[in-house]
């Protein structure tokens, strides 16, 4: 871009020139023929001078400093002014290669909030010249990538545990029991689960936060991934006793598990619908399927369902193990259900008080 | 203003407990002639005080003291692991030397670390202690984790034979606990977490008595 600049000047000298050295032959005919035409020779091609158009959208120019060096970095200009930060930061990356627009978190001042993708220039600028604080965010990870590592690995170690393979139990008591029909319930249970997760992943929900850092991608692994084996380990053991009331327990918490599934799926479609994603999400309404019905009662039916498929699933198996990781989950998703009840409540003033966050009634 | 006179009361009587601790080790060092069992002439002042120190993550909590919560809990809820989870309970490892070792270290270094926080909170903190607070550790620190280390050893098979703290399959709630290997997992557990702290505390030392020096030096 400063290239250019250069060339605009020396090409309006030269237009200028050659204006200057036309006036010269119209006030003295042909005073020198050699002169004029070393002149025009000189003055390069004649090209008519651009109009300088004043426009009516200003430019801004963004300078760049390093948030913990306040070095400068880059300065961009020639920035419109329906740019989003998202568009600054790709051309930060045209500008200097190894800043990753993935990596890169941008903020109007040192320790102030990272600015987000959609933000556009013109609210955040004071004045033409606008001055931004780059950090690098370290090794970023998809969204995607974690919930599909999170999620194809409770499944996999699950079949392998209920394989029984051999440096996992002790073989001989492997063979000589007789496996209750819980277990397979169970696994058929656990696989259901997962494999509907990892296709509501893939086609089903919209992720709108970009990336993650790796950091995350390896706690959260690790996680479901470790309690997936302890969970596994117990439930597929060659000693597992199964449920105290026997086929009524099972058979009915089966159901409820069924059900809990059907109604996370159906919600998780809903919220995926266009209108309801992102910050510009209006909150859903109930329709015919009784399913969202839950709707009415809670502002996160997705997270009530979810939890009452695991207790299912601990009622079903009747494993301390699987209750204790149950227990986890609901107190992180009531943590998220929370948060999310809370900005309900501050964006729509018609929101009905009455509903609670997550479990009906009571929290 | 109220609640720091609370806390400098609490730190103060903490700091009395520890001094108590200390005070009956060495009577009943003299009154015995042998350092060996030491450990019942202290146990209940000590089972008292270093369980009383769970107040401490309140205040931690509460954002009274300017520690952090995480490192301070980490810190007095292993100590009262080690109380309460291995020396209370398998009686035999109370006669260990190992034991002395670590209650030697754990009063010496609280009777200077309330110290410190009582003078620090009547805004009169002698240098001296605050020395002794950061240098003594290099020593006290290796000690006490060694006594712990070889309590925690001593005591393996004992939990084993016994079966204690143990729960074994097959039961109604499906549900395994084996205590001796708990407790060898925790003592691996201090090869990456002891450096850290050790390094922490060295790294702490530098930062806050150079700042100290410098400050004499512009006085």
């Amino acid at each position: 871009m400063f290239k250019r600049h250069k060339s605009l000047a020396s090409e309006r000298k030269r237009a200028l020139l050659s204006q200057r050295a036309t006036r010269f032959i119209l006030k003295d005919d042909m005073r020198n023929f050699h002169f004029l035409s070393k002149l025009v020779l000189s003055a390069g091609p004649l090209r008519p001078t651009p109009a300088v158009k004043h426009s009516k959208t200003t430019h801004f120019e963004i300078e760049i400093l390093d948030a913990q060096t306040r070095k400068q970095i880059c300065i961009l200009d020639k920035v419109t002014q329906s740019s989003t930060i998202h568009d600054v930061k790709q051309k930060f990356h045209k500008a200097c290669p190894k800043w990753y627009p993935s990596r890169v978190g941008l903020q109007l001042e040192c320790g102030g909030p990272f600015l987000k993708d959609y933000i556009t220039i013109q609210s955040i600028a004071a004045s033409s010249i606008v001055t931004l604080y780059a950090t690098d965010l370290g090794q970023q990870v998809s969204w995607t990538t974690v919930f599909l590592a999170e999620y194809t690995g409770p499944l996999l170690i699950y079949l392998l545990f209920y394989l029984r393979i051999p440096c996992i139990y002790d073989g001989k008591e492997s063979a000589r029991r007789l496996r209750h029909p819980v277990v397979h319930l169970a696994c058929f249970c656990h696989c259901i689960h997962y494999i509907r997760y990892l296709l509501e992943t893939l086609f089903v929900h919209k992720v709108s936060a970009g990336h993650t850092p790796l950091k995350n991608l390896i706690m959260s692994c690790a996680f479901y991934w470790g309690f997936t084996s302890w969970i596994a380990y117990y439930i597929n053991h060659p000693l597992y006793t199964p449920p105290s009331f026997g086929n009524r327990q099972i058979t009915v918490s089966a159901i409820n598990f069924l059900i809990c599934e059907a109604g996370n799926h159906f919600i998780n479609v809903m919220l995926s619908h266009p209108n309801h994603t992102g910050n510009n999400a209006c909150f859903p309404s109930p329709n015919y399927n009784p399913f969202t019905w839950m709707f009415f009662l809670v502002s996160c039916p997705n997270y009530t369902y979810e939890i009452g498929s695991w207790i299912s699933f601990t009622v079903m198996t009747q494993t301390l193990p699987v209750g204790i990781f149950t227990l986890l989950m609901s107190i992180q998703m009531s943590l998220w259900a929370q948060k999310k009840h809370k900005i309900y409540l501050r964006k729509f003033n018609s929101y009905i008080h009455r509903k609670s966050a997550m479990i009906p009634f009571i929290l | 203003m109220a609640a720091a006179a609370a806390t400098a009361a609490v730190k103060g009587n903490g700091g009395g407990g520890w001094l108590v601790i200390a005070v009956g080790l060495v009577r009943a060092y003299l009154a015995k002639g042998s350092y060996h069992s030491l450990y019942y002439s202290i146990e209940k002042p000590l089972k008292f005080f270093q369980t009383g120190a769970l107040l401490e993550i309140l205040h931690c909590a509460i954002g009274i003291v300017p520690s952090s919560v995480v490192l301070t809990s980490f810190q007095v809820m292993s100590r009262v692991f080690l109380i309460w989870a291995v020396t209370h309970s398998v009686k035999e490892v109370q006669s260990e030397d190992s034991v002395l070792l670590f209650v030697i270290a754990w009063t010496i270094t609280e009777i200077i670390r309330y110290s410190f926080y009582t003078f620090s909170l009547l805004n009169h903190l002698p240098y001296l202690i605050k020395w002794a607070r950061y240098t003594l550790f290099i020593v006290l620190y290796p000690m006490g984790v060694s006594g712990e280390l070889l309590t925690i050893y001593a005591a393996l098979p004992f939990v084993r034979q016994a079966g204690l703290y143990s729960i074994s399959l097959p039961n109604k709630y499906n549900f395994s606990f084996d205590y001796y290997a708990f407790l060898i997992l925790i003592m691996i557990s201090y090869i990456p977490i002891f450096p850290q702290l050790y390094f922490h505390m060295i790294h702490q030392r530098r930062k806050i008595l150079s700042h100290t020096e410098e400050h004499k030096k512009f006085e």
